[in-house]
């Protein structure tokens, strides 16, 4: 049996897990933009298939700002301590699957040599319930890396449009204690979200394309405009560099890590003053590269769910999807010079 | 228009006069026109104008990739040219090295257009189009009214709410054109003069500095407005300062060839009231 429910039924539940001291995140309207944000009333939720959030979910997880830990002087001693964990549940309500997707790509570089605790305790107290995708713009490609609009990658129950309001299933343990598991919904959702997206990128050719052409033209023509900023990395659900600064004075403090990115010059500069990537074309080949070619070589995985995210944000319009359109231009003319033999 | 300008870059290609034309491309429907660079007489088609044409491409003129390219023309609307003045009056372009194709602009929008004094270019070497209708004055109050008239415990709510989004992203600044810094203050860490972290602190201190290092320079232009992905109205911290300029100073960057850039000079009239 399933359950039809409205947004009030949704905002229901929400004010309930809040009044249980739950942190609930959702798409919240502020400053003209659709934004995810820690809710501190359930009327703030908004609850549209066909709307994309300027950011992620990430920082969720992998926040912008994040203490270590602290520091403090004691006479001659510097006394070290650990930073108190959050331990309060979260939930993530309203996620697209193009955010929710990302966070099993993440999970690998988070426990790969080292295992993050800090990300890894946010995993393991968060529940992910995304809403099935019915948008599609300009900037979209989720299908064009694996993905799609009812991807449930990452996602512990999903929500899906239907009509009078939403349906929810359960997938993961976590989320089949809010949402029925045996719901069949999604099947008959499917048709009216999976659309046929504009670029196709052939995953395999991809990496080769890039292994082949680190010199190559097509770095500066098409990323002359890109102005240095890091709105494409800071709002991708799947980038994840950070730095470790010290902030404080001599008597106390604490060690940081901060979001950081490839596009900024200060990112690959040296003590000595040698910047091994000194221009922007190489940033922007940087960001490509470890989407495409690094991160699949090491993991098994594209660091990209086509969220479009880049491109929106990006104030000059670039984005992963038009470097990739221009790659797969590129193979298209290969493959028509030497057609494949049947 | 958008023709007359294809003309003009075409001459200006294959007579040779530029190298490089720096325009507004093809974009679909409700998305903004991306920047391209133009280096052939028959890549001339490409260039488009209309009201999508957000960016302020003076921004180009001081970055290092673009420089190598040689002489380059710029487009620019009204707006965008009064950052040229300022880049000259700092010594960041040789003006004379520079073509400046000047677009007669009716507007691309709010909230960019609020506050737009000059329509048409004035300095331009080649204006396209006139104006259909010169615009209307300001009605009513504006943002940086109604900021205004709340009491100071306020604004600092206002802005607190504000800063909260920022993920310091840096996209304010890189659109910027007057931001031609190498090495921007926030980047020097030894010593770090401003905290990294997007915390409170670290947020207030990051975009009070940038405020005030764009003081009697902002030009007006709202890029930082629009290309913060957070939806923060960075200009109106750059319009406060402005109006403080105008009332103690009689000054409007970018308006006048003439006038000597408030920080770059001293007069006799300067106030001095603020000296206790």
């Amino acid at each position: 049996m399933s359950t039809v429910l409205s947004v009030a039924d949704l905002r229901g539940r929400i004010a309930g897990w809040i009044g249980e001291g739950k942190v609930v995140v959702a798409p919240v309207e502020v400053g003209g933009r659709l934004l995810y944000q820690a809710l501190s009333a359930a009327s703030q939720a908004v609850f549209d298939a066909r709307r994309r959030p300027a950011n992620s979910i990430k920082e969720f997880f992998f926040p912008r700002h994040e203490p270590i830990f602290r520091y403090r002087l004691e006479g001659k001693e510097i006394v070290l301590s650990d930073v108190a964990p959050e331990e309060r549940e979260q939930i993530v309500i309203a996620a697209k699957p193009c955010d929710a997707a990302a966070l099993p790509i993440l999970d690998h570089v988070f426990n790969w040599d080292f295992e993050d605790s800090f990300y890894t305790a946010r995993r393991a107290r968060t529940t992910v319930i995304s809403l099935a995708c019915a948008m599609e713009d300009d900037a979209c490609f989720c299908t064009s890396v694996g993905s799609g609009p009812a991807d449930e990658a990452g996602s512990d129950a999903v929500l899906y449009e239907v009509e009078g309001g939403f349906e929810g299933r359960g997938i993961t343990e976590k989320g089949g204690g809010l949402f029925d598991r045996t719901a069949t919904v999604r099947e008959r959702c499917e048709d009216a979200t999976v659309r046929s997206l504009t670029v196709a990128v052939r995953k395999g050719e991809i990496a080769k394309y890039l292994e082949g052409n680190f010199e190559s033209p097509i770095w500066k023509d098409l990323t002359l405009a890109c102005l240095g900023c890091g709105a494409c990395a800071y709002t991708c659900p799947t980038c994840h560099c950070f730095d470790i600064v010290d902030e404080g004075n001599a008597a106390g403090g604490a060690r940081v890590k901060n979001w950081d990115s490839c596009q900024f010059p200060f990112f690959t500069l040296h003590a000595s003053g040698h910047n091994p990537r000194s221009a922007q074309p190489q940033r922007q080949r940087q960001r490509l590269f470890h989407k495409f070619l690094i991160y699949p070589q090491k993991f098994n995985a594209i660091l990209c769910t086509g969220c479009g995210n880049c491109e929106r944000n990006c104030p000059v319009g670039l984005g992963v999807r038009k470097v990739l359109e221009a790659i797969d231009g590129e193979l298209r003319r290969v493959d028509e010079k030497e057609p494949v033999q049947a | 228009m958008t023709e007359r300008l294809r003309q003009t870059v075409r001459r200006l290609l294959a007579e040779d006069k530029v190298k490089v034309v720096i325009g507004y491309g093809a974009s679909k429907a409700g998305t903004p026109a991306p920047p391209i660079f133009v280096t052939r007489p028959e890549d001339a088609d490409k260039l488009e104008w209309n009201d999508r044409c957000f960016a302020n491409l003076s921004v180009y003129l001081t970055r290092k990739e673009v420089k190598a390219l040689g002489k380059a023309a710029v487009v620019v609307k009204g707006c965008d040219e009064r950052a040229l003045v300022v880049l000259e009056k700092e010594s960041q372009i040789d003006r004379s090295a520079l073509f400046v194709i000047g677009m007669a602009c009716d507007g691309v929008g709010a909230p960019k257009c609020a506050h737009c004094q000059v329509h048409v270019p004035r300095f331009a070497d080649e204006v396209i189009g006139t104006q259909a209708e010169p615009p209307a004055p300001p009605n009513g109050p504006n943002g940086l009214d109604r900021l205004m008239a709340k009491s100071p415990a306020e604004r600092w709510a206002f802005w607190t709410a504000e800063f909260s989004r920022c993920v310091k992203c840096y996209a304010c600044r890189q659109v910027c054109p007057l931001c031609y810094c190498e090495r921007c203050i926030t980047d020097k860490n030894r010593p770090v003069v401003i905290d990294t972290s997007a915390t409170p602190k670290g947020n207030f201190a990051w975009h009070i500095t940038r405020a005030f290092h764009l003081a009697a320079r902002c030009i007006g232009c709202g890029e930082c407005t629009r290309a913060c992905p957070a939806g923060i109205p960075l200009g109106l911290l750059n319009q406060s300062l402005a109006q403080a300029t105008v009332e103690n100073f009689g000054y409007r960057p970018g308006m006048d060839l003439a006038a000597e850039p408030v920080f770059g000079a001293w007069s006799p009239k300067d106030k001095e009231d603020f000296i206790g």
